[in-house]
């Protein structure tokens, strides 16, 4: 028979002060632990572009990704007439050559980065409808305009809406916010490719190549007759498969050291935990024997005890959870160093984050727990009684 | 009084015991996250005089060999050499197989980097030959490579591929994270790319830390009006704005510490509250046989103290012996904490948080032995 889990509850609440204590130790080691996952969450979150599977990006042979991609602005030209690139409703090519160059800037912190630069014509925003301006509005070739992603916009004082900018030898104003749908398009600062060439005397060059076929068989067909074509010396990737190379590594050296903090510091938990459980079951040495003597099962005993560690750790971890929910205001930034670019990012305690938060609690708790309870339900009866 | 303290601790040894286990596993992590910040500012290997000038705009531009002239003009000057970062590709492009590659002139770069150590036929047999490099120490050891030895790289910012031979071996003892590098001539570089003429960073050498300042000032300003402008800076500083880039660390550690701190203090303080309230009679016939207020707040407080600072410097030795093991299987993905070792800094800082840890700990069940009312404490059967 089990002893009924209101023993439990009532005999938390009996020592309140040292329960709490507990479940507070244990609730900072969910902190942490939530707190460096969602850093790795709204990292993936921030590369999360799942990529259209009708668009082939190109990039130059060896290249791994845009910031590293140079080749002449004549390939894309001839690219961008090869049969199987589909057309917009009013006509227009889906193609659109675009200039990626980094630029130090200063972060509000006053440290420094690089963040992208993208040079784009009026195609690209019809290859990436998901792209929307929030607030101000477009920019104009030649004007020196240029938008930026909404979450960079708060992170660098020189880019936010209305300023004057300088990128190589030329000055630029910010003149619209921009929210990308998602992906790291929201950590770079759009303009003319023009203008961008012209500052940067980069006037006949671009980085890649953004190809949309009318469907997913015919983006594999264009992919296979660049490849194909030795002359260009480019490489064709499929824009999933472009995100996902690009996402594997980021965010990994966060979910590594999560862990590793989560259990260490739950480690440290567990010693808490069991202090606790130990100076439960030795105040309670009676009421072991009392119920023992009425006829709970020495297991029945260790179950309850167990039972009660667990309940802590729960305890603790719904705690730790909650206190972890304003993180996800918190916006930063690091340095992809595949691109060598800046990306902006919150942090997100996404529901796997925070149910993993709650289970390293229990398990604490479970863990801490076990010698305790172990040894409250080995005692023999009468030596339980007689410490009263 | 001093004995009872000791007693006390000697008590309940399992108690004892789990909360110096807390307190140490704590201290362990927070003297690792400590060095690790020391290690990221050191910036190992760096030189008080020596500079780095590169294009203002960020790396990914380069500078015309032109400069080079025109630098070396520059009073204080002692030694000037290119230096452009090929990266590329060795073998796959897993983590552990990236390491510094670096297009140089092998005339002058020993010239600005006299601390690297080499024999002077592999230096000469490496500047004979257009097709060889130069190897750190821990990179030859890793890689197990021999003089003659041939390798691949492959190109992925340059459209180049280099086939290379393994001409000289240098080891740099002060710095050994600066070995995980090759150098091959830069000259190979330009031919195939068909003389373009770039550089990626002039690296200069001057006769005096005290003349930097005015060194680097003057090399911005004589590029101001030139096609590309320059940022010249120390060379501390340039290798600190990479670990800048990766974001805000400090306060990401700063917070992970912070809680392990707050985590650590309420397991211990629990800890002395529990031992506290079991001795409540006890204190109360200390106090009936006329130790004072001040005595019995020292007794309670002395316990905390002892178990904060024993537990600390138990994790501050465990992280002591332990960091070595850590550094070496970080080398080769994270060169920068290839040479991690427990800091004085972090290590009397450590000393300084576990005494605190202790102290507040057994602050509250100290005030509370201390007013303690003699019949109250007598009267409770705790």
């Amino acid at each position: 028979m089990n002893i009924p889990m209101k023993y439990n509850f009532r005999s938390l609440f009996v020592r309140r002060g040292t329960t709490l204590m507990t479940i507070a130790s244990i609730a900072m080691v969910v902190l942490v632990y939530i707190g460096v996952l969602s850093l790795a969450a709204g990292l993936r979150l921030a590369f999360g572009s799942s990529g259209d599977p009708r668009n082939v990006i190109v990039l130059r042979d060896g290249a791994r990704s845009e910031s590293e991609s140079y080749f002449p602005l004549e390939r894309h030209r001839e690219m961008a007439a090869m049969p199987g690139i589909a057309h917009a409703a009013d006509g227009n090519v889906l193609a659109s050559g675009e200039l990626v160059i980094l630029q130090i800037l200063k972060r509000a912190n006053g440290s420094e980065s690089n963040v992208a630069l993208r040079g784009v014509g009026p195609e690209a925003f019809l290859v990436r409808p998901r792209l929307r301006i929030v607030e101000g509005h477009n920019f104009r070739p030649g004007a020196g305009e240029v938008i930026v992603g909404k979450s960079l916009a708060s992170r660098f004082p020189e880019l936010q809406l209305g300023r004057e900018v300088t990128f190589g030898r030329l000055g630029f104003k910010v003149v619209g916010l921009f929210d990308a749908g998602g992906g790291s398009f929201a950590s770079e600062v759009w303009g003319a490719r023009e203008d961008f060439g012209n500052a940067f005397r980069r006037e006949t060059v671009c980085s890649s190549s953004l190809l949309r076929a009318a469907s997913a068989q015919g983006a594999q067909a264009l992919a296979a007759s660049i490849a194909g074509d030795q002359r260009l010396h480019l490489q064709p990737l499929l824009e999933p498969e472009y995100y996902a190379s690009q996402t594997r590594a980021t965010g990994r050296q966060f979910v590594v050291m999560g862990n590793l903090l989560g259990i260490m510091m739950g480690f440290g938990a567990c010693f808490a935990a069991a202090n606790t459980m130990y100076a439960s079951v030795s105040a309670r040495a009676t009421e072991i024997g009392t119920l023992r003597a009425l006829g709970f099962r020495r297991r029945s005993i260790l179950g309850a005890f167990v039972t009660e560690a667990a309940l802590i750790g729960l305890l603790a971890g719904a705690v730790g959870a909650v206190l972890s929910l304003p993180l996800n205001a918190y916006t930063t930034g690091t340095t992809n160093f595949l691109t060598f670019s800046e990306i902006s990012f919150s942090l997100r305690t996404t529901p796997g984050v925070l149910v993993g938060g709650i289970l390293l609690a229990v398990l604490t708790g479970v863990i801490g727990g076990f010698a305790p309870a172990w040894s409250a339900s080995r005692e023999p009866i009468a030596q339980l009684l007689r410490q009263a | 009084m001093g004995k009872l303290a000791w007693r006390n601790l000697l008590r309940n040894k399992r108690r004892t015991f789990l909360t110096m286990g807390s307190v140490s596993l704590a201290l362990l992590l927070l003297s690792m996250l400590l060095s690790m910040l020391a290690a990221m500012e050191r910036a190992e290997g760096s030189q008080e005089n020596r500079v780095v000038v590169r294009n203002a705009i960020s790396l990914t531009f380069s500078l015309p060999e032109s400069y080079l002239q025109r630098l070396q003009t520059l009073p204080h000057v002692q030694a000037i050499t290119p230096l452009t970062w090929f990266q590329g590709v060795y073998k796959n492009d897993r983590p552990e197989n990236f390491f510094a590659r670096f297009a140089s002139d092998p005339e002058t770069v020993l010239g600005v980097f006299p601390e690297y150590q080499i024999a002077d036929p592999q230096r000469e047999a490496w500047q004979a030959d257009r097709g060889g490099f130069l190897a750190g120490q821990a990179l030859a050891d890793k890689y197990r490579w021999k003089i003659g030895d041939q390798i691949f790289i492959k190109g992925d910012i340059y459209p180049v591929n280099l086939n290379l031979t393994l001409r000289g071996i240098f080891s740099d003892p002060g710095a050994p994270s600066q070995e995980q590098k090759i150098l091959f001539h830069r000259k190979y570089l330009e031919e195939a790319l068909g003389n373009p003429g770039e550089v990626g960073a002039f690296w200069l050498l001057l006769d005096s830390a005290l003349n930097l300042p005015t060194v680097v000032a003057a090399a911005e300003k004589m590029f101001e009006n030139s096609q590309a402008q320059v940022r010249a800076e120390t060379e501390a500083a340039f290798r600190l704005s990479f670990v800048e880039m990766l974001g805000n660390i400090k306060l990401m550690f700063g917070a992970i510490g912070l809680a392990i701190v707050i985590s650590i203090l309420f397991i211990t303080a629990n800890t002395m509250a529990m031992a506290a309230r079991e001795r409540t009679t006890e204190v109360a016939v200390l106090k009936t046989l006329g130790f004072g207020r001040g005595q019995v707040v020292w007794m309670v407080l002395a316990e905390a103290v002892v178990v904060g600072l024993m537990g600390g410097l138990i994790g501050m030795a465990i992280a002591a012996s332990i960091m070595p093991g850590i550094a070496k299987a970080m080398r080769d993905v994270f060169p920068l904490f290839g040479t991690l070792r427990l800091t004085p800094g972090a290590l009397w800082s450590g000393v300084g948080l576990s005494l605190l840890i202790g102290a507040t700990a057994g602050w509250f069940p100290a005030f509370q032995a201390a007013r303690l009312r003699i019949v109250d404490g007598l009267r409770r059967v705790a």
